[in-house]
């Protein structure tokens, strides 16, 4: 499974907690658009920081970072770049 | 990126509504037009924008007269809301000069000559204070300028307090402090920004400081960086941003009605119900009355406050989305929260996100990694509980210049109470939440049960709150112990 496969899974149980199964493209926003609360942030955050080894405490965290499918993606793909 | 404001959904749609009610599901009072595409369209014309802006300014305008205020703002504000409608490609400079038309005219008009010095100062000091950081991004004041800029006003404020009273220093301090003070938060949000990217320049956080549409020490809504975020980028977001500023508007003038017309000369006028501060002083006085009665002044304060609240929140919501910003609004629909969480998140978002923003991702992402599953619960307690207090605490410094700084602490002791509870609350049902079942509840203790608890927590807390500073805290547990019929 792709990155991005794995990231919106997650999102989407942190959707369903919500009893929103509405569908979201990888441009849809989900914090600025209220779907996802600050609790869902730091669910992803640790989640992000668990299974992709970001660390927020040094990169600093910023919730429009989290927003959408492919803005996580790109924070993944900068982050691993930066370990490199 | 598609930014729709899902707040105005409901996302407990999903749970299943008796057949009985069937009938009103999805039923409006005021209908959503900002999904009718012929009104979308119409809103992007000139004269649908000239029909918005005449409603919306006829809405400002009942809405001030309704409270017989003399205050010109809503004037102030139509006047910005056609330059910023006419000229959507400058809305943040709009925004600037507006901001600072409005807060140095205000002042001006009151002949409050020294007030406009000490904004002027404070706005100078924020814009110092901001570059810094930026410059030092490395250094330790960079990398936690809002712990630092807190850390900093506090102390100013104790040594303030060891100032001779009635000496020039400590009145030019405590004339000053408490306007520096109105900016503090909105400081604390462009210091955040720092590591954005795309971070604004002075001049666009400024105009979020203590913002045209209204505001008070929390920012609404949030600070540059969010605006920058929300801000609508095409002709047809422009015109759902203003059609839902209308609808918010005309929300809160039918709260307002219902709380002026309806809702107070029935419970106080029609069924006689006292008014919260009335009992509150007849237990204060020791005096008798039905234990029941202070059920009833309680609920009725509780509940009238919401109303009252909402409607603050909503009519600044609907100017800033009148000026283009998709701004979530700030209370919605606390009492069908089905969790103390939840209620917290929904009656006053901005205030909580503040919360969140300076106490809760810090504590979270920094000071609390080690802390296993207690790492949200001492989190969430460093926000609501330590943030809340500090935040209360530092709001009213003239009540700090009167009692000197511990002796005021020691005054605040309901008040600290009252957080330490709430944080212990939202952390535990924050907690609960992370565990629960994902079994659907049913809608018996999903819409009925669940709120009815939530809410007689939440209003069973404001005795707490409300009589924070001015009386010990042993009067708010006398009153407590009141309801339950302990004390005669």
């Amino acid at each position: 499974m792709d990155r991005k496969e794995v990231v919106r899974k997650f999102l989407q149980t942190l959707l369903a907690h919500k009893s929103d199964a509405q569908p979201f493209s990888d441009d849809a926003s989900l914090f600025l658009s209220g779907r996802l609360q600050s609790v869902d942030a730091v669910a992803l955050a640790v989640f992000l920081e668990e299974k992709f080894g970001l660390d927020f405490a040094e990169m600093g965290f910023d919730q429009e970072r989290l927003d959408t499918v492919n803005v996580i993606a790109s924070l993944i793909e900068e982050s691993s770049g930066a370990a490199r | 990126m598609n930014t729709t404001d899902l707040r105005s959904d409901d996302p407990q749609s999903a749970a299943p509504a008796p057949r009985l009610f069937g009938f009103l599901r999805g039923f409006r009072i005021i209908p959503r037009i900002e999904t009718y595409p012929w009104v979308v369209a119409f809103a992007q014309t000139i004269a649908g924008k000239a029909t918005i802006l005449a409603l919306f300014g006829l809405g400002l305008y009942y809405a001030t007269w309704l409270h017989y205020l003399h205050n010109p703002r809503w004037k102030v504000q139509i006047c910005f809301l056609v330059v910023v409608t006419a000229l959507p490609q400058y809305r943040r400079i709009v925004l600037v000069l507006g901001t600072i038309c409005w807060a140095f005219g205000i002042w001006w008009q009151w002949a409050e000559h020294s007030q406009i010095a000490e904004a002027a100062i404070s706005l100078a000091l924020a814009a110092l204070v901001f570059s810094l950081a930026i410059r030092f991004r490395t250094s330790w004041f960079g990398r936690r300028p809002v712990a630092t800029l807190l850390t900093g006003f506090a102390l100013t404020v104790l040594l303030a307090c060891y100032l001779p009273k009635g000496g020039m220093l400590r009145t030019m301090s405590f004339d000053f402090l408490p306007v520096f003070g109105a900016y503090l938060w909105f400081l604390a949000y462009s210091l955040i920004d720092i590591s954005s990217k795309k971070r604004d320049s002075v001049p666009l956080q400024v105009g979020a400081y203590q913002p045209i549409w209204g505001s008070s020490g929390t920012p609404f809504p949030k600070g540059s960086a969010y605006l920058r975020r929300i801000e609508a980028k095409t002709p047809e977001q422009l015109a759902v941003a203003q059609l839902k500023g209308l609808k918010l508007l005309a929300w809160s003038i039918v709260l307002d009605l219902f709380l002026n017309f309806v809702y107070m000369p029935l419970v106080h006028g029609y069924l006689g119900i006292p008014y919260y501060e009335f009992v509150f002083h007849l237990s204060l006085l020791r005096a008798p009355f039905k234990w029941y009665v202070g059920w009833e002044s309680l609920i009725a304060e509780f509940l009238g406050k919401l109303v009252d609240f909402s409607i603050f929140g909503h009519r600044i919501i609907a100017v800033c989305r009148m000026a283009g910003f998709l701004a979530l609004r700030n209370t919605w629909r606390p009492l069908s929260s089905p969790s103390i969480a939840e209620f917290w998140n929904r009656y006053y978002y901005y205030f909580k996100e503040l919360l969140v923003d300076c106490f809760f991702y810090p504590a979270f992402l920094r000071y609390f990694k080690t802390w296993g599953r207690w790492r949200l619960f001492a989190s969430t307690v460093a926000a609501a509980g330590f943030g809340n207090a500090f935040f209360h605490f530092f709001r009213d410094l003239n009540y700090i210049d009167d009692l000197g700084f511990w002796r005021a602490l020691a005054g605040f002791q309901s008040y600290i109470f009252y957080t330490i509870v709430l944080s212990v609350g939202i952390g535990v049902s924050q907690m609960r939440q992370q565990n629960a079942d994902k079994k659907n509840p049913g809608w018996v203790r999903a819409r009925l049960i669940s709120p009815l608890c939530v809410g007689g927590f939440f209003c069973l807390l404001r005795i707490f709150d409300y009589t924070y500073k001015r009386y010990p805290i042993s009067e708010s547990f006398r009153f407590l112990a009141h309801l339950f019929n302990l004390v005669s």
